[in-house]
């Protein structure tokens, strides 16, 4: 009995002993110390080509390979080539990347394909579990897995947030004549009605100084605005038991109808805008309200201004101006957004991993968002409570805060089989939109896109994963 | 006993006839090695890709099988498909006429002895140099509602301003497309129509002046018929090149608003490496290839009974 009590005790500190070094070490050391066996090979990285990769071109690569020896080569390619290149890549066999920047959407095709490594056998050997819980929710939980297996760590917190002009908002006289005209006070809009109503008062008030709003109106963003919209008003985009698209329905009607509308106290010519476009007129003061990615936020407060990589950027006639808000409604797409994968072809599976484990820890990942010059978005509850973020504009607080709000709230992409084919039948439907097409008739075409696609994928499987997709908390608002 | 002479005379017609045949068929010997490998270059993705039309290759489904007509009979369902070659033929149909004709008159200009005429072709020829992505890029700008220079100059004549969303309008993306198409295009016919105009017989168009010909009646009786074989080739290559137009397009509307400025080759694109319908892009493939060959046939068939 002794003997046995002596051995159990043992074990137990034998173990304890084992674990304590894990214990003392955060998953950005442990990637790191693994990786030193491979020190002196070279790993790639497929990465969004432009400012997201100034990353791991500046930053990260650099830092990976001082710490273990590793070399990265980073596989800039743009964002609408970066599924066909992957793809490529895996039917070829030729595994020329190793580590993969994945949009979530994406997932279900490219982990059915077998063109993802599935991660759960790293994540518990290099013992990373407990920093995932880090991850806000609506990323962790809806973007990191496919069929029970995590093939992704979501590496970018992607959502929308409205934008406003505080000093417009709050200038008393524009208060009292928006109460007069409409009765009740200006502030950010809580829905869409309002939204137009505020929009039409101030392009009425000030144009063409500033006028009421100003979106991206070219792809791809509008189409994350229609699905938010839609789902917002009460629309589904499936029958459930049928797999027959719903999205003509009186409420994608409804919907298309406001959003061309709203085009009429926006900027002449905003049916063109795309994203740096929308950006410079609200830098620039041009207008009062948008709605876009967290880096607006960033960048119209000024941080960043001096980096080289952002000259591009117009010089925010607005810092200190902007007010963050929740998107009208309540509930704003996540839009996009990121994951860190691993290549099923890659010949160095291993150290690809350990890679992404470290970009992807709370340590790194919270150098990385607080990069002036990228795009990757705070997506962890520690990044929200940063002190240091926190302190870097007078109202990054406010703004992490609505950051963090947003995403809580978020509404998770469409993400079906060949999501990549719905995609193009919305993106299809709103240039149609903007070009004075009946929206009943391109929303009945859009049906027929939807149901052609569907009935191609399989009404069966795609109805398999549907089921899954609208069960997430995020797809539909409960 | 009696053969033995018969044999001895044969060996060496045997050996004569070897000989010749070798000297007469040396050349070809030479140069198959090169045929077969231009061949098998040429032939093999033709071949590859005819097997592909008849199987099942998708984005996720690496499935050979045999799949019989299956992607040609979509062909001929597909509406997307019909709309694009429509569209296709509508650029076609417009801007290699204009084309032919803004080469012609530049030609014309340009053909007699001028100062500076060598700088002037040069600059001309500019635009045909420039990568047509680039192009359409730039006429992308060009057109840009706030800051192209096309809206201001609009805008300086009608004393208003005027807006035009060209890349948008339905109105007005055709219009883009061609006006891009034609700046790029027209300086290749002005050169090839150039070097024809400078090769017309001289002494019958000085007979046809002392005789006091019109202009006109020239045109038709001595210019037209001298350079038609030029005209007729300029035409085939630059209507094969409209039929290909992908990179003006896509710079500037890709394929849209919509998918109404989607060309055949646009849509092959998209199929193929966007959606990754490897079989049935293979199967588009096939039909662009038998449309292409028809109207070539047809086109030099009728430059043969021409000449």
């Amino acid at each position: 009995m002794r003997l046995m009590t002596f051995l159990g005790a043992a074990a137990l500190v034998a173990l304890t002993g084992a674990a304590a070094p894990a214990a003392d070490k955060d998953a950005a050391d442990i990637a790191v110390e693994a990786a030193k066996k491979y020190s002196g090979t070279t790993i790639s990285i497929v990465w969004e080509a432009g400012l997201q990769s100034l990353d791991p071109l500046n930053y990260s690569g650099p830092k990976w390979e001082k710490l273990t020896g590793i070399k990265v080569k980073v596989v800039e390619v743009p964002t609408d080539q970066m599924f066909t290149k992957i793809l490529q890549d895996f039917k070829s066999g030729a595994g020329a990347y190793d580590a993969l920047n994945v949009i979530p959407s994406w997932m279900p095709d490219l982990a059915r394909a077998g063109a993802l490594e599935p991660l759960d056998k790293y994540v518990d050997k290099y013992g990373y579990r407990d920093e995932l819980q880090d991850i806000a929710a609506a990323y962790r939980d809806n973007q990191m897995q496919y069929d029970g297996k995590i093939y992704g760590f979501p590496d970018d917190g992607d959502v929308m947030l409205l934008y406003y002009r505080k000093d417009i908002f709050e200038d008393p006289k524009m208060k009292e004549a928006f109460k007069a005209k409409f009765g009740y006070e200006l502030a950010p809009p809580k829905d869409w009605k309002q939204f137009d109503e505020i929009g039409q008062f101030i392009t009425d008030k000030m144009a063409p100084k500033v006028y009421g709003a100003g979106f991206f109106r070219t792809a791809p963003y509008p189409q994350y605005m229609f699905q938010e919209r839609f789902r917002m008003e009460g629309g589904k985009f499936f029958n459930p038991d049928t797999m027959k698209a719903t999205v003509n329905s009186d409420v994608g009607l409804k919907v298309l109808t406001q959003m061309k509308a709203e085009n009429k106290f926006m900027p002449p010519g905003v049916e063109q805008w795309n994203f740096v476009d929308n950006l410079a007129a609200f830098l620039q003061g041009t207008t009062a309200m948008t709605i876009s990615w967290p880096p607006y936020g960033r960048w119209a407060a000024g941080y960043g201004s001096g980096e080289e990589a952002l000259k591009w950027v117009p010089k925010s006639q607005v810092a200190g101006k902007v007010g963050y808000a929740l998107t009208p409604l309540g509930r704003p797409e996540l839009g996009v957004g990121f994951d860190l994968s691993v290549s099923a072809t890659s010949k160095n599976k291993e150290a690809a991993y350990l890679f992404i484990q470290w970009l992807n820890s709370k340590k790194t990942s919270l150098e990385r968002v607080q990069l002036p010059y990228t795009l990757r978005d705070p997506f962890r509850i520690s990044h929200y409570a940063s002190e240091k973020y926190r302190s870097v504009w007078p109202d990054a607080p406010a703004y992490l805060d609505t950051v963090k709000l947003s995403g809580e709230k978020g509404l998770l992409d469409l993400s079906l089989l060949q999501q990549d084919k719905y995609d193009e039948a919305m993106t299809k439907t709103i240039s149609s939109l903007w070009a004075g097409e009946d929206p009943k008739t391109i929303l009945d075409r859009m049906a027929q896109q939807f149901d052609a696609i569907t009935e191609k994928v399989g009404v069966e499987n795609q109805k398999a994963v549907y089921k899954v997709w609208a069960a997430k908390p995020g797809a539909y608002p409960q | 006993m009696m053969s033995s002479p018969a044999i001895e005379t044969t060996k060496p017609a045997r050996g004569r006839t070897f000989g010749r045949v070798l000297e007469d068929h040396l050349p070809y010997l030479i140069i198959a090695p090169a045929i077969l490998i231009l061949l098998l270059v040429g032939l093999f993705p033709l071949v590859y890709s005819l097997i592909v039309s008849f199987q099942h290759i998708t984005m996720t489904e690496n499935d050979t099988s045999f799949a019989g007509l299956m992607n040609y009979a979509e062909l001929f369902k597909d509406t997307r498909l019909w709309a694009a070659l429509g569209h296709t033929a509508i650029i076609t149909v417009i801007a290699l006429p204009l084309e032919l004709l803004i080469g012609f008159l530049m030609a014309q200009l340009f053909i007699d002895r001028m100062p500076g005429r060598q700088l002037f072709v040069a600059l001309l020829v500019l635009p045909t140099v420039i990568s047509p992505i680039v192009a359409g890029a730039t006429w992308r700008l060009m057109f840009d509602v706030r800051f192209g220079p096309v809206g201001q100059i609009l805008s300086f004549l009608a004393g208003e301003p005027v807006r035009i969303l060209w890349t948008v309008n339905p109105a007005y993306v055709y219009p883009a497309i061609i006006i891009c198409e034609v700046w790029q295009w027209s300086p290749f016919m002005f050169l090839l129509l150039l070097a024809a105009l400078s090769n017309v017989d001289q002494s019958q168009l000085e007979a046809a002046e002392l005789d006091g010909a019109s202009y006109l009646r020239v045109l038709r009786a001595i210019i037209l018929p001298a350079i038609a074989p030029v005209v007729a080739v300029a035409c085939l290559i630059r209507g094969l090149d409209l039929v290909r137009i992908f990179d003006i397009i896509w710079a500037l509307t890709e394929g849209g608003p919509g998918s109404m400025t989607e060309t055949i080759s646009l849509y092959t694109y998209i199929q193929g490496f966007s959606q990754f319908e490897t079989s049935y892009t293979a199967a588009i493939a096939f039909l662009v290839i038998a449309l292409l060959t028809v109207i070539t046939t047809l086109v030099l068939k009728r430059m043969e009974l021409a000449r």
